[in-house]
Parts: C-alpha cells; structure tokens; sequence
C-alpha cells in the first residue's frame, strides 16, 4: 500500500519534472479561472465580466502574466463589481484596498499569492489550509499576506451585504450607507480573531518544525489543526463571533489533509532508517542525526523489444532479473508490474512515431 | 563533449540567476546605507499617502459632526493628536524597515558570494579544459 503511494509520488513528480514547460501555465491557468470563476460567483454584479468567455480571457491574461498581475487584475475585476453595484462603495473599496497596501500588503514578499488564497478558500470553505501550508515552509512573518487576505475577505463580505440593500443617490443615503460599512469593518470581531487565529497556527507551526523528533512535519501540522480549532472555539465562546462551528471543524479537516498531502509531496522521509553519528573536531562534538529522504526510483522503463516491427522480444537476461529481484519483494513489483509494461509500450510507440 | 561537472554548475548558475538573482544583482548596485535609506524613504512615502486617505476616511466619516461643530472645534488639539499619531507611525515603520532591509541586504549579499564562488569553480573548469586541450594538441604534434 505505501509502497504504492511511493511509487505514485515519484511518477507524479517525474511527470511534473518532465512537462514543467506544459503543466506550470495549465495549473497558472486553472488557478487564475478559480480566481476569477468565484470573484464572480460571489460579487458578480457586473453582467459583462461574468460571461465565459470573459472568464476564460481574463484567465488567459493571468496565466502569461507574473503573480503580481493576477493579484491587481483580481482587485480590479471586484472593483468593477462593486462600481456596478453602488459606484460609492467602489470608491471606498479602492480607498481601503490602497490603504492596505501602503500599510501591510507592501511587505508581502515571495508569498503575496496568500493574499488571493485566502479570500478564494474561504469561498471554498478551507482557508485554513492556507496557514497550514505556509506553517510548513514559512517564517512567521507569512502572516502579512495572509491578514492582508483575510482583511480583503471580510471586508468584501460586509461590501457585499451592504451593496444588496439596494442603492440611492441621495447625500444622506450616501453619506449613512458609507458610515454603516465603516462600523461594520471596524466592529467585524470575525476579522481579527482570525487573523490572531492564523498567526498562532504558523507560529507553532514554524517553533514545531524545529523540533527534531521523528514526523516532525506531520506531527505540526496535526497541531496545527488542533490549534486552529481550539483558537476559534475559545474565540466563539469568548466573543460570540457568530461562526459556523461545524463547517470551521470539518474546514480544518479538509485543510489537515491538503497540507499533508502537500507535505508529502514536498518531503517525504524514511525515519525507520535514521542515522545517528557522533564524532567531534577542534572547537565543537557533533551529535548528528541524519533522517534519508525517500528517494524510490521508478524502475527505468526496459525497453525490451529493439525491432518491434516482427515483433522479436529480447528475453529478459538472468543478470537483470537478479538485479530486480533484489530490489523489489514479490507484494511490490505485483503491485506495479501491470502499469510498467504498458507505459514502456507507450514509449516504444512514441520513439517511433518521432522517427 | 560534454562536461557534467560544467552542465551541473552552469544549470545551477542559471537557475539563481533567473529566480532570487535578479533582485539579488539588482540590490547589490546599492551600498547597505542606500539600500536601506531609498526603502525606508519609500516606507515613509506609503504610509503618508495611507494616512492621508485614513484621515480623508475619517473626515468623511465624522462630516456631519465636523460641519456641525466647525465654529467650536478645538482645531489645536485635533492636529497635534493626529499629528501625534502619525510620527508614532512613521517612527515604528522607519525603525521595523531599517532592520528588516538592513537583514535582507545582508542575506542577498551572502547568497551573491555563494554565487561567484560558484562562478569561479566554472571558470577554473574551463582552464583545467583549456590545459587538457592544449596538452591533446601537443601531444597530436
């Protein structure tokens, strides 16, 4: 069974390794339209943008374009939402989305992608996936992109809710409208025991990950998750937040198992074969511990037959089958004997046709 | 023919130079006072222009209120509060900026020496073939 997963991670990463030039502007691509797709979906106010093939444009745009441009075509496609739906809450938007970036977004660096995340999974119900990740690979200062996102998220859910109660031109409606969203935004506890919430998940996360013990990475994101549950419990009981408890629970669920499952692709470690040394110089003695990566190599496809025009198959030589046989127990190779003789078809097919 | 050792070194080369390299080459044009100083003077510029629109939020917010009272408004105590505030803000963004930019220019200088050192095994690769070249050649004579 692991040995199966193993063998699926290093095709996987293979795979991706192999068509890196196709799959980045596919997955660019997929993650642009899911940007664009629930922007839509959920302030969609502006007919014309939510047509497909605006979709699909904008998407484009987005896939040859760096990270930063999505981010600003995003904010821009929201703001046309909102323009359509009242112009003056449009212009508050722009005026607290500049007031953020002057203030925090600035300093989002190599992670500023978390500022889109945030907002889009918790559309999806699993923002907390988002600190869980960055716990694993982030410095606590991850934090700035992932308030920033948070900020964003909330403030367009008090946006939108204000946009439905219809809109008037008159100063007084105006000039009340605009005071209402303001003591939302600024009373909106949900924000910020959020914010408090996701900083001490990637707090703990990151201080775990430094702990040398065996499933370190598994273990914190666990911790994570208990973290991120325990925080918004005591955070509902403490402040009535007004939060779903049950969709937060099985959010956290959710987001446990996409970071493990990032994790996993990221690293995975064999700790039944750690070694321990010990051994010292002038000035220091090394305790060392070192914990191998698992590295299973994919049996090299053996191309068997050289001339398969008449079909002439080379049997395999008793060396090689030794040789396999020493690396793989009877339960494994079954487990991936089938697939392997159909790619290396594949493959002979291939070479052909590019002949 | 190809050299691994060379095809390795230069891949890794070319992977720096394409990713983290470019900000990197790019911050070490300044020296660490200029870098930091032209960071913290754009700092202070954002949260200028971010305090304005807080304050034209503010304004907006209390207009009733401020047109209401205009004739009374104790103007004196309302600017140097503002005021007061701001300069906190300036403060704690110039000091936070100063050591972060201060860190960051350090980090991108080691990981530029990383990269000439590797730069330098590349080059004297390229004399260890030039030497075996030329010895081919003599021995060819």
């Amino acid at each position: 069974m692991i040995v199966t997963i193993l063998e699926l991670r290093a095709r996987v990463l293979r795979f991706l390794q192999k068509f890196q030039l196709v799959v980045e502007p596919i997955v660019k691509f997929i993650i642009a339209y899911a940007v664009f797709h629930s922007i839509n979906n959920a302030i969609g106010h502006q007919p014309q943008l939510m047509s497909l093939p605006a979709e699909l444009l904008l998407s484009l745009l987005g896939t040859f374009t760096p990270p930063v441009l999505l981010v600003l075509l995003a904010a821009l496609v929201s703001l046309a939402h909102v323009y359509v739906a009242s112009p003056l809450l449009a212009i508050l938007v722009a005026i607290l989305m500049a007031v953020l970036y002057c203030f925090i977004a600035r300093f989002s660096g190599k992670y500023g992608y978390a500022v889109l995340a945030v907002p889009i999974l918790f559309l999806l119900k699993i923002p907390y996936a988002v600190p869980l990740v960055l716990g694993l690979v982030a410095t606590p200062t991850a934090i700035i992109p992932v308030a920033c996102g948070v900020i964003v998220y909330r403030m367009f859910v008090v946006i939108n809710s204000v946009a439905l109660l219809g809109d008037s031109m008159a100063i007084e409606d105006i000039l009340l409208m605009y005071v209402d969203v303001i003591d939302r935004l600024v009373a909106d506890k949900q924000m910020l025991v959020t914010i408090a919430v996701f900083f001490i998940i990637i707090l703990v996360m990151y201080l775990m990950r430094k702990l040398s013990i065996e499933y370190v990475f598994e273990i914190s994101v666990a911790v994570g998750a208990i973290v991120c549950i325990l925080g918004f419990l005591i955070a509902d009981l403490a402040l009535q937040t007004e939060l779903n408890i049950i969709s937060m629970v099985f959010g956290t669920v959710g987001s446990m198992l996409i970071a493990l499952v990032f994790q996993f692709f990221r690293l995975a470690l064999d700790y039944t074969a750690v070694e321990r040394v010990q051994f010292e110089d002038d000035d220091y003695y090394y305790y060392v511990k070192a914990v191998p990566k698992i590295n299973l190599t994919v049996p090299e496809r053996s191309v068997k037959r050289i001339s398969p025009q008449n079909g002439t198959e080379f049997p395999e030589t008793e060396e090689r089958r030794q040789e396999r046989e020493e690396l793989l127990s009877e339960e494994e190779r079954y487990a991936m004997g089938d697939e392997l003789d159909e790619a290396a078809d594949e493959d002979v097919d291939a070479e052909n046709g590019d002949l | 023919m190809l050299n691994n050792r060379k095809v390795r070194l230069m891949t890794r080369l070319a992977i720096y130079e394409q990713t983290e390299g470019k900000e990197d080459v790019r911050i070490s044009k300044y020296f660490q006072t200029d870098y930091v100083r032209l960071n913290v003077l754009k700092s202070v510029v954002a949260v200028t222009f971010g305090y304005l629109l807080i304050l034209l939020l503010l304004v907006v917010y209390h207009s009733e209120y401020l047109i209401r009272e205009a004739v009374t408004l104790d103007y004196q105590g309302l600017l140097s509060k503002y005021l007061g505030i701001y300069i906190i803000l300036l403060v704690v963004y110039c000091s936070v900026g100063m050591i972060g930019y201060m860190l960051k220019y350090r980090s991108s200088r080691k990981k530029l020496a990383k990269y000439f050192r590797m730069l330098r095994r590349l080059r004297s690769l390229y004399r260890e073939e030039a030497v075996e070249l030329t010895e081919e050649g003599k021995d060819k004579e």
